[in-house]
């Protein structure tokens, strides 16, 4: 595939380019500087490179952060805790540096841990990076001679370099970590950032271990900034509460938002741009300058939510001849030898539930529901509304939703596990709703459904996705293999759940848990997913539980029914026993409701 | 011992007053409004106006509270309804607000601390103990304030709509509420809230521009842990403020200060529903 190699190296050689010129323009820019710009910028690029990487929290992944001066702190006050208190020398100075790093990267990791779990609110995670520099600033204040309290440390012993050397250093450092972050939002990884982003819950359901990336991302975004913090504190030979106060972590989140949020780029130009105005400004007017940086950060959220870089790159594109779309031609291949292929066709039920209830406060919407799906089965669970089947599709996707009960997936108890562990276990749900990643396209889509299998590559991006057989056929019946570089909010609604159910198998599960799969689609659509359906079973023996109100449709694909009426399991049987049965039949005409229950 | 009761408790109705106006914005309208801080500064001014105007110290908080009302209501025309569908840029623009606000307090007053005139002052013996007589006052407002929000709530047409608003919006629209109108009234009352709350703790305090960021995060945390119910805020308040005032007193008063976060941040993160039930 020629096509691969060109494109692989157009986003590696963009990179290598810009870096080459952030790089030279760092090299010469101390020759057009005087003294006092060049100590501003100083400054001004190492938060720049603070800035990059709350764009990637906030921006790509959706962690609105207010935290991250806090690691910019850590860094500095190693540095200055190690030069005042132990000892100078490159060692020492290599040691501080591993100080630095190290204990942004616990804090980053508790913090994590606090912030991230699955059912966490976004504003919870956000107050809790709120709370860190506010926590972490008091913590400085009771700190007593040993960290300076509220004057903080100066005068330690540092490197004297001159400032020209100084500037290298910094611009250098943020030249290298923009071009990092810049491949890292442009590979395999990168989408996956945005499909955390976009939809959380549906990324938890495709085995994507959501809070552990969002916790790994903070852990490193907090490396980077503990040591632009350290680099800072060497530099100007002074460390202060306010370089982890949460003043300076707003101020990161304006700048990134002003500068564009998402572009990486705007971010950092933004921040070399207004912190190098009001450096200049605050000295004339100190109050003015902050009041007028507020009513720009309120106007860009209310009217330009994108922030100015949009505007900018508008320009630029306006300007610049279209080049021909370079959009890679995407291609699906056939996975090795998977799981679903060695199938479940042996003794143990891949799905056993027993005993499974699910109250709420007093209302019980499940009660005692035992059940076993088979492989090479095709359960259907019917019902009136309410009758609790799409709650105990919950219940067996999430391990923490039951309130009683115990549930075997492959004969693993799945106990309190997380959705995405669930889905590690075997489980494939799709939704009721076709809830799809807007801004993605079809082979990104299916490439985050193989993220728990085949991983993400973090600096490079390839184009093509290894897919079970049965994502495969179901590419071909519903034609998504002929638009797999179409983004996914251009499709059509047929086609939308043709994806979605491609990309459930994408997880290879032997459990497969389906909500109305059908809703909405026309007469050969649905042939089409039941024929697929039926061949799943028989071919590659997977358990099919499938929520459906249309029983002409279940009669025609499945084995088994099962009646589920007011949280409890009313009948079992053929479809034939079950559309007989009086009993059903009362309970869908909604007379003789005592009878029933 | 006594006072430490009373320092409790008196704690605990001051967190509830500063945190109801950020409490009832959150519930009807799901929106944290990070000018909280702000609009409780604002209050502050407000009393420290009032006092230099030689009006009596009683009306800074009624005065203040008519202040926040108009002024809330002008901002959520503005600001807050273009962002109603983007929850998170909606803190972020309220956060702006609230930097907005406190430059011009800076520009306006200056950066130094000014001081209100309390209503009350002395102590009284209660029980036998000697007490800080507007600290309980305060308290006393604050169980006045409880029961009259929890009477909003339940007991009138407007809080009916609010409750419907809060459990189900699209529902409430569909039975024709108009929830527009709802939440520019709830941030309007949350804003006169804050302002209120801010001219109640100002002679306690002093005030200057950024005089309600130690609380905001505060308020913050209780709000998040109580969930949209004002009983829970009330107990809320009296746990974490108790825990908060018994640390300060008998350990140190830095890890006092971090008591009520560190504690509802623990709290959160072992049982995310909070108080919400209790």
């Amino acid at each position: 595939m020629p096509r691969k190699e060109i494109t692989l190296s157009r986003t590696h050689r963009t990179a290598l380019i810009g870096c080459l010129v952030g790089l030279c323009t760092v090299a010469i820019a101390p020759l057009f500087l005087d003294t006092y710009f060049t100590n501003i910028l100083i400054r001004t690029l190492l938060l720049a490179a603070v800035v990059m990487t709350v764009d990637i929290l906030w921006g790509y992944t959706g962690i609105l952060t207010f935290g991250q001066s806090a690691f910019f702190g850590i860094g500095a006050y190693a540095c200055g805790l190690v030069f005042t208190h132990y000892g100078f020398g490159p060692g020492w100075a290599l040691g501080g540096l591993a100080l630095a790093l190290g204990s942004a990267a616990v804090v980053a990791a508790g913090t994590g841990w606090l912030a991230f779990f699955h059912g966490s609110s976004p504003i919870y995670a956000s107050i809790i990076t709120l709370a860190l520099p506010i926590v972490l600033t008091q913590v400085i204040y009771s700190g007593g001679s040993y960290t300076g309290s509220s004057s903080g440390l100066s005068g330690f012993p540092t490197y004297f370099w001159s400032l020209e050397v100084w500037f290298w250093i910094a611009g250098c450092f943020l030249v290298l970590t923009t071009t990092a972050g810049w491949l890292l939002v442009r590979s395999d990884f990168g989408r996956v950032l945005i499909a955390i982003r976009e939809n959380e819950d549906r990324s938890a359901y495709l085995g994507i271990p959501v809070s552990r990336i969002k916790t790994m991302l903070m852990v490193a975004a907090a490396m980077v900034a503990s040591v632009a913090g350290f680099a800072y504190a060497a530099f100007s030979n002074v460390v202060a509460p306010e370089l982890a106060g949460f003043q300076l972590g707003t101020e990161l989140l304006i700048w990134t938002a002003l500068g564009g949020r998402a572009t990486l780029l705007g971010p950092v130009f933004a921040a070399i741009g207004i912190d190098t105005m009001s450096s200049w400004l605050s000295g004339a007017m100190p109050f003015f300058w902050k009041l007028l940086t507020g009513i720009a950060f309120v106007g860009v959220i209310v009217a330009l939510p994108r922030g100015l870089a949009p505007l900018i790159s508008g320009l630029w594109n306006r300007l610049r001849p279209q080049r021909n779309a370079i959009d890679f031609e995407a291609s699906v291949v056939k996975a090795p030898g998977t799981r679903m292929l060695q199938g479940s066709f042996g003794d143990a039920p891949p799905l056993r539930i027993v005993g499974l209830s699910r109250r709420y406060g007093s209302l019980e919407v499940l009660r005692d529901v035992n059940l076993i799906g088979k492989g090479t089965e095709l359960l259907g669970i019917i019902g009136p509304n309410g009758a609790g089947k799409t709650t105990l599709m919950r219940c067996i996707s999430d391990g923490k939703e039951r309130t009683t009960g115990t549930l075997y997936i492959n004969n693993v108890e799945i106990a309190h596990s997380s959705p995405q562990q669930v889905v590690g276990l075997g489980v494939g749900r799709s939704f009721q709703n076709t809830n799809l990643f807007e801004t993605l396209t079809v082979s990104e889509c299916l490439k985050l459904a193989r993220y728990r299998i085949d991983g993400a590559s973090l600096f490079s991006r390839s184009d093509t996705v290894a897919l079970p057989q049965p994502s495969l056929d179901i590419l071909q019946a519903t034609g998504l293999d002929k638009k797999l570089s179409e983004e996914t909010k251009n499709l059509s609604h047929g086609m939308k759940r043709g994806l979605e159910l491609a990309m459930v198998l994408a997880t290879e599960p032997s459990v497969l848990l389906l909500d109305e799969p059908t809703a909405g689609l026309t007469r050969p659509e649905r042939m089409a997913i039941g024929s697929v359906l039926t061949k799943l079973t028989r071919d590659f023996g997977l358990c099919i539980v499938l929520i459906e109100h249309d029983l002409d449709f279940v009669r025609a694909i499945s084995d088994r029914v099962v009646v589920l009426h007011q949280g409890a399991i009313l009948m079992e049987g053929t479809v034939e026993e079950v559309v007989a049965s009086d009993l059903v039949k009362a309970v869908y005409a909604g007379h003789k409701e005592d009878e029933s229950a | 011992m006594g006072s430490v009761i009373f320092d409790i408790l008196t704690t605990a109705g001051i967190l509830f007053v500063v945190a109801s106006g950020l409490m009832i914005i959150l519930g009807v309208m799901k929106l944290l409004n990070f000018a909280h801080g702000a609009f409780l500064t604002a209050g502050g001014y407000a009393a420290y106006l009032t006092g230099a105007a030689g009006i009596s110290p009683w009306f800074s908080v009624p005065l203040a509270g008519i202040v926040g009302i108009v002024f809330g209501l002008l901002v959520e025309r503005t600001i807050i309804r273009p962002l109603y569908n983007r929850p998170l840029d909606a803190i972020l623009a309220t956060w702006g607000l609230g930097i907005v606000i406190s430059q011009i307090f800076a520009l306006t007053f200056g950066r130094g601390v000014q001081f209100a005139p309390s209503p009350l002052s002395g102590t009284i013996e209660v029980l036998g103990i000697e007490y800080s007589a507007y600290r309980l006052a305060v308290s006393a407002i604050a169980v006045l304030l409880a029961i009259a929000l929890i009477a909003l709530l339940s007991l009138t047409r407007f809080g009916l709509n609010a409750r419907a608003v809060i459990v189900n919006e699209n529902l409430a629209r569909g039975l024709g509420i108009d929830s527009t109108r709802v939440r520019a009234i709830t941030f309007g009352l949350g804003a006169g809230l804050a302002c209120a709350a801010g001219a109640l703790i100002t002679p306690l305090l002093s005030v200057d521009p950024n005089m309600g960021l130690p609380w905001l995060v505060n308020s913050f945390m209780l709000v998040l842990i109580s969930g949209v119910s004002f009983p829970s805020l009330l107990l809320a308040s009296l746990v974490l403020g108790g825990t908060q005032v018994l640390i300060s007193t008998f350990i140190s008063p830095i890890l006092g200060g971090m008591t009520i976060v560190v504690l509802a941040a623990m709290i959160l993160r072992l049982n995310p529903k909070g108080f919400s039930r209790a």
